[in-house]
């Protein structure tokens, strides 16, 4: 029981939620790697050995790891790795010894390196280091921009730096290429979260819908990062999408019981209501773009560009 | 005052509060436009937000208060304790343990509809449980500790619940368990609770002649007619259905049934069974006020409402227990 | 009507209080209920004010117990001996719960009710306190308020346990007066009582309980001699007559008495 709130803060400290990775091809993107690696031979980079053993204690470096490590170097990754509400790999996860963050589950895996989330675990950091471990901490992603810095990053610190390019440089593609697609006025959309959050100006959500094309409402009207945000205000304002949540859980929480609140409800057809893939908006990484993607889909159900025609500035 | 006044001045402070609530919120619309949305309905956004958001939280507030209120003086006037109160000697509490325990086990999957069956088992518990206590040692104070250790009982189990919940925001709603909220709630929460608590309402009503006769003691309202073991389960069954119903869709909202029986008896004949209604009346009065003074006082970060009944009735309950020494009520 | 029981056994947990008590009520009659601490005097009372589900009491031809509890309550009327007062309702409030029994649910105090509640209240002599609340009243004034409630109820048996207990000699005698009014009406009174002289001043009968058993019942000028007394209480006591009636004043424990 004892560590169970701080397990939950971890996840939870690191945002949203939930759905699933369909191909390996669309997540990291095989063939961009296979060409790096070759490049990387050729030109003849002499990088430090790979660490041997690395542990992850954090959902986000977990995923992040779990994509990079070659085989056998990732000695067991967080708990919350297999929450599918919360980790879009946690398909991978299941193959992997898990841990719960605790220092002495690192004193006895003795891995080379530990990564984890700075806002997280924030006793454990300090005391690992005094011990002498090397600690690599990974900010709390809040932005498109961010990732993939995060995940040459990784691929940096596991020796994987060729397929952390590629899947990073596949990445800012599919963005770009997402971003080169809108066209018409952008609709208003709001991601309304569990117990009436909203994500505001700064989150990672938020930086997704200005990707995809959508207008924020929570962040125009000055909300900043996770916000509480009234229900009225959602209503008055009637935004084209609301994002819903889906429960973390199997088990009920009254928290997820706004998404079924009967005024959302009766806002009617003029607004589309939906989901994130599970886990894709949660963290930081490669797998965010399918939120992008699915918050893009649902603009191209308001906005036809048939319909428009000329691209918006 | 006599009793017809009395009834029509807090139901007037009744309707005052109600339409305040109906008329407070984030959303700006002028009073006019807001009444005229409530009446005509639509899919405009203002007549979404009167039906769907506003029209419950008031009526919840006016059910939940009353619902206290009237428990409170049934309480009180049962047991002969001016301190009893459903949220000091641990029936609200029980009854959230009740609802948690159901609800977040999952057992009835998401279904709303499980946190009135548990609330009501816990509260039905917990009633029968202070009674058997009281009729073994009647003393006012016996009772008010009794209630004391099965309020923390009851709090720390349903906190242990809360933490055993894989749902990682169970944990953060103990705060709502403990001091209860009318925030964002539905008419689907107005449907369940309102037959709970009418269905209590008359079991309470129909124990006031009983309640009046227990003012002479046990003895005598048994020598005057009065079917003690039926008064004693419409008591149980009526105090049990009104908080049952009254946490399971606003949490534990404490001291409303405390604070207002006292300040209604002055202005009465203070029999007993005659304080149900106005106390009841009353308990919806204070607690409409009370939820549009935390939509108003801090906006952004609305408080629980039970946090402000609490900042209200526990003082209150200090004095009471100071002057309870000295005289009588 | 008559209210009796016969051969009534009680006991409570597992003592035997009431050992084969045999006793008759009726109309118009004063009794005084005697006997020391213990032996049984308000464990007859609530049997035969029909709080004990005895099917040993009879009202007339009918066993008490299967009467309905309203019913009962508009025959027998009780003041038990613990004065509870529970809120501080004003005395004429208090004294009108006597008419609950007589009034359908929800029906306020009709002018009947109000007249026999006023007539109460002048008999106790408290019609004085009407508006005060009860509870801020002395001892004294809320004993007699309470027999005013009973009386109140106005039934044809009035069971009052120790009603003049804490009372002053004045207001003792202008209860026991009150009783002798409510039994010229036809009423029958039945008043347990420890001042042995009021007993024998004011009844027209008394029964001694002892041991769970009736030790003697008549006339108290009959019943009421020393040797009673000796066996029953345990103390020698004057007894003389005064203007044709019995005074008795204890004086020490008898020797070999009890206790």
């Amino acid at each position: 029981m004892e560590k169970r709130p701080a397990a939950k803060e971890q996840g939870r400290g690191l945002s949203r939620p939930p759905l699933s990775c369909r191909t390996s091809l669309r997540c990291g993107g095989m063939a961009p790697l296979i060409a790096s690696c070759l490049i990387l031979s050729l030109t003849g980079a002499a990088p430090a050995a790979p660490p041997a053993r690395v542990m992850s204690l954090n959902v986000c470096t977990d995923q992040l790891a779990m994509l990079l490590a070659a085989p056998g170097q990732l000695v067991s990754v967080s708990e919350l790795a297999s929450d599918p509400g919360l980790s879009y790999h946690s398909a991978l996860a299941a193959s992997y010894p898990h841990n719960r963050g605790l220092a002495e589950e690192v004193l006895v895996a003795k891995p080379d390196i530990v990564v984890t989330g700075a806002y997280s675990l924030h006793n454990t950091t300090p005391l690992l280091r005094r011990l002498g471990y090397r600690i690599e901490e990974f900010q709390y992603s809040q932005t498109l921009d961010t990732i993939p810095g995060e995940i040459r990053r990784m691929g940096t610190i596991l020796g994987a730096g060729s397929r952390a390019e590629g899947m990073a440089a596949t990445f800012e593609s599919d963005l770009s290429r997402i971003e080169s697609e809108r066209c018409g006025a952008d609709p208003a959309a709001i991601a309304y979260d569990q117990n009436g959050i909203a994500m505001g100006a700064g989150s990672l959500v938020d930086s997704a819908m200005q990707a995809a094309g959508l207008r924020n409402i929570a962040a125009e009207l000055g909300y900043v990062g996770m916000a509480p945000f009234p229900l009225e205000l959602l209503v008055e304002k009637r935004p084209d999408i609301v994002v819903l949540p889906e429960p973390l859980a199997d088990t009920p929480a009254l928290a997820d019981l706004i998404a079924s609140h009967p005024a959302i409800r009766a806002l009617g057809q003029g607004t589309l209501r939906i989901h994130l893939p599970r886990g894709s908006a949660s963290c930081g990484g490669p797998f965010v773009i399918e939120a992008v993607k699915a918050l893009a889909d649902a603009r191209r159900r308001i906005v036809s560009c048939q319909a428009t025609g000329g691209h918006a500035p | 005052m006599s009793r017809r006044s009395l009834i029509l001045a807090l139901s007037a402070c009744v309707g005052v509060f109600f339409l305040l609530s109906l008329l407070t919120g984030p959303a700006n619309y002028g009073p006019v436009d807001s009444l005229r949305a409530l009446v005509a309905g639509g899919d405009e956004a203002a007549a979404i937000i009167l039906r769907e958001i506003r029209l419950p939280r008031a009526l919840l507030g006016l059910m939940v208060g009353f619902s206290l209120g009237a428990s409170g003086a049934a309480l009180q006037g049962f047991l002969r304790n001016p301190l009893a109160e459903p949220g000091i000697i641990g029936v609200s509490a029980s009854a959230s343990l009740g609802a948690v325990t159901v609800f977040y086990s999952g057992l009835a999957g998401a279904s709303i509809l499980a946190l009135p069956a548990g609330a009501l088992v816990g509260a039905v518990a917990s009633v029968l449980l202070l009674l058997a206590i009281a009729a073994r040692h009647g003393s006012t104070l016996t009772l008010i500790l009794s209630g004391v250790a099965l309020t923390s009982l009851a709090g720390a189990l349903t906190s242990l619940a809360l933490n055993l919940s894989p749902n990682p925001f169970a944990s953060y709603e103990i705060i709502f368990w403990l001091l209860g909220s009318l925030k964002d709630r539905s008419m689907v929460h107005v449907v369940i609770a309102l037959p709970l608590m009418a269905a209590g309402a008359m079991l309470l009503f129909a124990s006031s002649r009983a309640l009046d006769a227990l003012t002479l003691g046990e003895e005598s309202a048994a020598s005057l007619g009065i079917d003690l073991r039926r008064a004693r389960l419409f008591v149980v069954g009526g105090v049990a259905l009104m908080v049952g119903a009254a946490t399971a869709v606003a949490g534990a909202i404490g001291f409303v049934g405390l604070v207002m029986p006292h300040l209604i008896r002055p202005l009465t004949d203070r029999m007993p069974g005659s304080l149900i209604l106005p106390a009841g009346l009353g308990g919806a009065a204070l607690l409409l006020a009370a939820d549009v003074a935390v939509r108003v006082a801090i906006p952004a970060r609305e408080l629980n409402v039970g946090v402000l009944t609490a900042l209200i009735g526990a003082p209150f309950f200090l004095w009471l227990v100071a002057r309870t020494r000295r005289e009588a009520f | 009507m008559r209210l009796s029981t016969t051969n009534l056994s009680v006991e409570l947990s597992g003592r035997e209080v009431l050992d084969g008590v045999s006793l008759e009520l009726g109309p118009g009659e004063v009794v005084g209920l005697l006997g020391p601490n213990g032996a049984g005097k308000s464990t007859l009372m609530r049997a035969l004010v029909g709080l004990l589900d005895t099917p040993d009491v009879l009202l007339g031809d009918r066993a008490l117990s299967t009467l309905a509890s309203s019913e009962r309550a508009r025959k027998i009327a009780f003041l038990p001996q613990e004065k509870t007062i529970g809120w501080a309702l004003a005395v004429r409030q208090l004294v009108m719960l006597g008419r609950i029994p007589w009034r359908a649910y929800g029906q306020k105090p009709s002018v009947a009710d109000e007249a026999i509640a006023a007539e109460a209240m002048r008999l106790l002599d408290v019609d004085g306190l009407a508006e005060r609340p009860a509870t801020q009243l002395s001892g004294g004034e809320q004993a007699r308020v309470l027999a005013a409630r009973a009386v109140a109820q106005d039934t044809p048996f009035l069971i009052a346990d120790e009603p003049a207990s804490g009372l002053d000699p004045a207001h003792q005698i202008s209860m026991m007066l009150a009783f002798r009014a409510v039994a010229a009406k036809g009423r029958c009174v039945l008043v347990s009582l420890h001042d042995l002289t009021l007993a024998a001043r004011w009844c027209d009968r008394v029964v001694v309980l002892d041991r769970g058993r009736v030790a003697a019942d008549g006339e108290p000028g009959t019943v009421l001699d020393a040797d009673l007394l000796r066996s029953v209480y345990g103390v020698t006591a004057h007894v003389a007559y005064e203007a044709g009636k019995l005074v008795l004043a204890p004086l020490t424990l008898s020797e070999g008495g009890r206790p």
